[in-house]
């Protein structure tokens, strides 16, 4: 099996090899860079205004190249809320241009400025995905005025939150747990903080967030249902920066500056929440020994070797504390650190090399004076990564790369100290190598016919050390053996075809298909509605088989009024298979037989998005509508029929309004709404111990009632100022204070003991928010 | 490892001052009532008991229509069967002991079906005591009944405890086992909400050895009881060892009980 995965990584290296050699052109390529800051700009569009096709998007690191024959042409380059370059090029050898936009253009400007943004997303065959500039992000409310990305990706159509004000998302019906969350190519697990209320990502320290629904470039691998990359601001190489926000919840700061002008950067960014310190200022005890709060440092530095070098460090580190003093206290969060050379080879070939290391850890505990103890649990990631990006010609541009990833997860750890009635145990971990290789060709096939297809390759061995048992359908154990470290338990090797086509209509209007498998190892068992630091991780085994998704999607783009509006809609059909869950009454807890207590089954999603979004102008913004359906089919519940999933939601509707009012007001709003979760009622009651007890008779069969909500927002820029810049921000949450049902319990009639009855539980009311960000 | 508990606790504070709770009235329909057994076999003569009712629609009020003329028996380790008689309408009795280490078997035939379940009754720890403990969560102290008891070493222990204050059982369903504390002498706290102890009031604890399955089965009905803020995603009927399926539980087990005033 390892020998298919070698060979198929040599055809990655030598497939296009002699492609290369057959085309006689020139190259130009260099880096699109702000000219203020220094920062790389990604996306950004470069074209030769003479040829009549071609044209490039700036790479993740900023760099593009095109090809040409001989001649003089003029280099046009463009980037949503900057200022359009136009340059002429005399080519006649390879040439390289560094090219700095001016920015900090308003939105209003672009709309006058003439010089618009191709019709990207009618021509671009890649689907199903969204890419966000966090000038947008910044205008939306969100609740506490802690601006979040990932609760404005809960915005678009195919997005659901996993609760009010939550940070957890589902993506067209995947699990929240089937996200691949990025951080300078990191994987964050628990993304995010106190419950799922905040996410882990600070806004001031985030460059660019992308979120694929479907058609996953082959690049990205590990989860079911989508992949949501974000990156870091590098620093400004240019001058020394202060901003920071003070907030109702957090307060944050970042600095930033040149290690050395124009060769290298840092950013340094801090947010903590100080609920806890009023806690300060209570008169009982207790209340002050309390502690409850969350930080994250978001940290980066650049240093520009040559010119075909470049070195990146970037880290994250985040924890959140909850305590009572002397009782017991619990944390948990998540280090991530992110080495990276991008190296140029010459003006066609660009690597990016990165050794990545990614940890999530959970510790309770307990400081009774006759029962002390701790409970630690961590997973833990090694990757080691390759990415190429080949140049070809204008019609072909290759992506091929090779991903080591070694896996520890540890599920708990009980250590007493002093005196405890308890026993000291230890769950053995568990090691993984998850080995994938992958090779992409994004194919400008003629004038109207566009792909990006490509294969992605995933082998994954459970390792050694530990004692492997094996049960049978029925739970029970059958075999169990004890492996030696590093010795091969069990294998998986996964091939993940991934294809995206585009055929333009006209220059307005496109249809687009996509056809994409997606594989996972890493599953996680969670037993309760909010984002738990308890969750469980547990990997692909001799027990339980890699997950698989395999999604098929249609689309029609269509842009008018000159791009202004974007319009698109999508339909998709997601099969699912190798899906874990518990089982009724299961012990997930320190457990080592926890895969005894697990069932497996499968799952469908099919729905229907259509989307509208008005791009520029003093009114900007976007409305989505989704109609879904989520169902899953486990051998063991609801007698091996499908059931609605809890994160099906029939329709979805949200929209998203900023509107520049003069030269300082920004307003905005947002209204969500969506058909109720899906949930198990009883629907009777009888007694056993003396006790009312309530009879389930369908797995998720009633729903909650309908969810709906309108924020509010408004930003006030102080006067303009030659270095100092202020603004304030102001926020509504749940601006007509609906009761959304969070959820629905059952108990005893306390007025009435011979009755039950039902109690809604609804979370935020109106909540409203005030932020002062600063900049100098 | 009540840890759950008072991350519960405090996150029940935290979400108080935010949330807002509401009775509501909802359409749950009519299902046809379900049979439900009841089984009960102690070390004790006077434990036989098999009590066999049926479900009732939530919106009724709790009275639940008990199922007469049941044919109910227990089959022993020998084979030999102990038939139980109706005392009172749904209620069966026999006068017979369990033995510890020994598996029975419940025969019920009721409604057409004969329903079986298997259960092992282990071997009797001791309840050694019980005390009163003060338990402070965000500056508020309440009586909380702590029970100590030998946990014993390399095997697997599943308990039940059942608490009465004044002849009134507790609203909530307490559950332990060993897999932290195998071979611990062990303070067990009752957490609860549903009655306030007071000085004077005569709390009883009942505890029972139980089977694993019988663990499983109480504590996943003690888990979804604590729903509230971090509530089971999915509410289910408990597992239990009846074939063909049927609600309620055949639980051969010890019983020791204990009583102590609150002072």
């Amino acid at each position: 099996m390892h020998k298919t995965f070698y060979a198929f990584l040599l055809g990655c290296c030598l497939l296009y090899a002699p492609a290369a050699i057959a085309q006689k052109k020139y190259t130009i390529s260099g880096t699109v860079k702000d000219v203020a800051t220094g920062e790389t700009l990604i996306g950004a569009t470069v074209k030769l205004q003479e040829l009549q096709q071609g044209g490039a998007a700036t790479n993740a690191y900023g760099f593009f190249s095109l090809s040409a024959p001989v001649g003089d042409f003029t280099l046009v380059v463009t980037y949503v809320g900057y200022q359009t370059i136009t340059q002429p090029i005399k080519l006649d050898k390879n040439v390289q241009v560094n090219i700095l936009l001016t920015g900090g253009s308003s939105l209003k400007e672009i709309s006058i400025s003439g010089n618009r943004p191709k019709n990207e997303n009618v021509e671009n065959p890649q689907m199903g995905v969204t890419r966000f500039d966090m000038a947008q992000i910044n205008n939306v409310p969100v609740i506490f005025g802690e601006k979040d990305v990932l609760k404005t990706i809960q915005l678009l159509p195919g997005v659901k939150s996993t609760g009010d004000g939550n940070t957890g998302f589902y993506v067209r019906g995947g699990g929240s747990d089937q996200n691949l969350i990025l951080l300078d190519e990191a994987i964050v697990y628990n993304a995010s903080h106190l419950f799922g209320f905040f996410s882990t990502f600070n806004s001031d320290a985030i460059k660019d967030v992308s979120l694929y629904k479907g058609g996953m470039p082959a690049q990205y691998g590990g989860r079911l249902s989508s992949v949501v990359d974000i990156k870091m601001l590098d620093g400004n190489d240019k001058e020394y920066t202060v901003q920071g926000g003070i907030g109702l919840i957090a307060s944050r700061i970042k600095v930033e500056g040149p290690i050395v002008k124009n060769k290298g950067s840092f950013m340094f960014s801090v947010r903590r929440t100080y609920a806890d310190l009023f806690l300060k200022l209570s008169p009982d005890s207790t209340t002050r020994g309390a502690s409850i709060y969350f930080y994250d440092i978001n940290a980066k530095a650049n240093y520009h070797l040559d010119d075909k070098n470049t070195l990146y460090l970037s880290g994250y580190f985040g924890k959140d504390v909850l305590g009572l003093k002397d009782n017991f206290g619990t944390n948990w969060g998540n280090q991530t650190a992110t080495l990276r050379l991008n190296h140029i080879f010459n003006s066609k070939l660009f690597l990016n090399t990165s050794f990545i290391y990614s940890d999530y850890n959970f510790v309770v505990q307990s400081f009774s004076p006759n029962n002390s103890f701790k409970v630690t649990s961590k997973i833990r990631d090694f990757n080691l990564k390759e990415d190429f990006e080949y140049f070809i010609n204008n019609k072909n541009t290759l992506s091929f790369g090779i991903n080591f990833t070694h896996h520890t997860i540890s599920p708990g750890n009980v250590d007493i100290f002093g005196d405890a009635n308890i026993n000291t145990k230890s769950i053995q971990s568990r090691y993984g190598l998850e080995n994938s290789a992958y090779i992409s060709d994004d194919w400008h096939a003629t004038n109207k016919l566009n792909f990006l297809y490509g294969l992605r390759l995933t082998a994954f061995s459970l390792l050694g050390p530990g004692t492997i048992t094996t049960y049978d359908a029925n739970d029970a154990a059958i075999s169990s053996a004890n492996y030696t470290s590093g010795q091969f338990v069990k294998n998986y090797l996964n091939p993940e075809p991934r294809i995206s086509m585009s055929y333009i209509l006209n220059e307005q209007s496109s249809v687009k298909a996509s056809y994409n498998r997606n594989t996972q190892n890493i599953h996680l068992l969670s037993n309760s509605t909010a984002s738990s630091p308890t969750d469980l991780y547990i990997m692909s085994s001799n027990n339980i088989k890699p997950g698989i998704a395999d999604q098929a999607a249609l689309g029609y783009f269509r842009n008018s009024k000159d791009n202004m509006y974007e319009f698109s809609t999508e339909i998709y059909y997601k099969w699912l298979q190798n899906q874990v869950d518990y089982k009724n009454g299961a012990q997930l807890l320190a457990n080592q037989d926890v895969e005894s207590q697990l069932v497996y089954g499968k799952g469908r999603a099919y729905g229907l998005e259509v989307f509208l979004k008005k791009k520029y102008g003093d009114f900007n913004g976007w409305i989505g509508y989704t109609l879904s359906k989520t169902e899953n089919k486990f051998d063991a519940i609801n007698n091996g029929n499908y059931f609605a999933a809890t994160q099906d939601r029939i329709h979805d509707i949200s929209a998203v309004g900023i509107y520049k009012w003069g030269k300082r007001w920004t307003l905005s709003g947002t209204f969500v709404y969506g058909t109720g979760n899906a949930v198990t009622y009883p629907h009777g009651k009888y007694i056993v111990g003396g006790l009312t007890t309530f009879y389930y008779p369908n797995r998720n069969a009633d729903r909650l009632p309908p969810y709906s909500r309108l924020d509010l927002g408004a930003t006030l820029e102080g006067k303009p100022h030659k270095r100092f810049h202020s603004s304030w921000t102001f926020g509504i949450f749940n601006a007509y204070n609906r009761k959304n049902p969070y959820t629905v319990s059952f108990e005893n009639n306390p007025n009435d003991p011979t009755r039950t009855q039902a109690v809604e539980t609804s979370l935020f009311g109106i909540v409203p928010s005030v932020t002062y960000n600063f900049t100098f | 490892m009540k840890i759950s508990y008072k991350l519960a606790a405090i996150l029940l504070i935290g979400v108080s001052i935010i949330s807002c709770k509401k009775v509501i009235e909802l359409n749950l329909g009519n299902t046809p009532p379900q049979l439900v057994i009841e089984g009960n076999l102690t070390d004790a003569r006077g434990g036989a008991i098999v009590t066999i009712s049926q479900s009732v629609a939530f919106d009724n009020t709790n009275t639940f229509p008990p199922v007469s003329g049941a044919i109910v028996k227990v089959i022993d380790y020998n084979g030999t069967a102990h038939n139980f008689t109706e005392r009172t309408p749904g209620t069966y009795s026999s006068n017979f002991a369990g033995a510890y280490e020994s598996s029975y078997t419940l025969q019920v035939q009721a409604n057409g079906q004969t329903y079986t379940a298997v259960s092992t009754m282990p071997y009797y720890v001791n309840l050694d005591s019980l005390s009163v403990t003060e338990q402070g969560i965000a500056g508020k102290t309440t009586k909380t009944i702590a029970v100590y008891y030998q946990d014993p070493p390399n095997e697997n222990n599943q308990y039940r405890l059942v608490m009465t204050v004044n002849g009134v059982e507790v609203n909530k369903i307490f559950t332990r086992n060993d897999q932290f504390s195998d071979g611990r002498a062990v303070q067990a706290l009752l957490y609860e909400d549903d009655i306030t102890l007071k000085t004077g009031d005569n709390v009883i604890v009942e505890m029972q050895c139980i089977d694993p399955t019988i663990y499983t089965y109480w504590n996943t009905l003690s888990k979804q009881q604590e729903n509230g803020f971090n509530n089971s995603a999915t509410p289910s009927n408990p597992p239990n060892n009846f074939t063909p399926n049927v609600l309620g539980y055949f639980s051969a087990h010890t019983s020791q009980r204990r009583s102590i005033i609150i002072p």
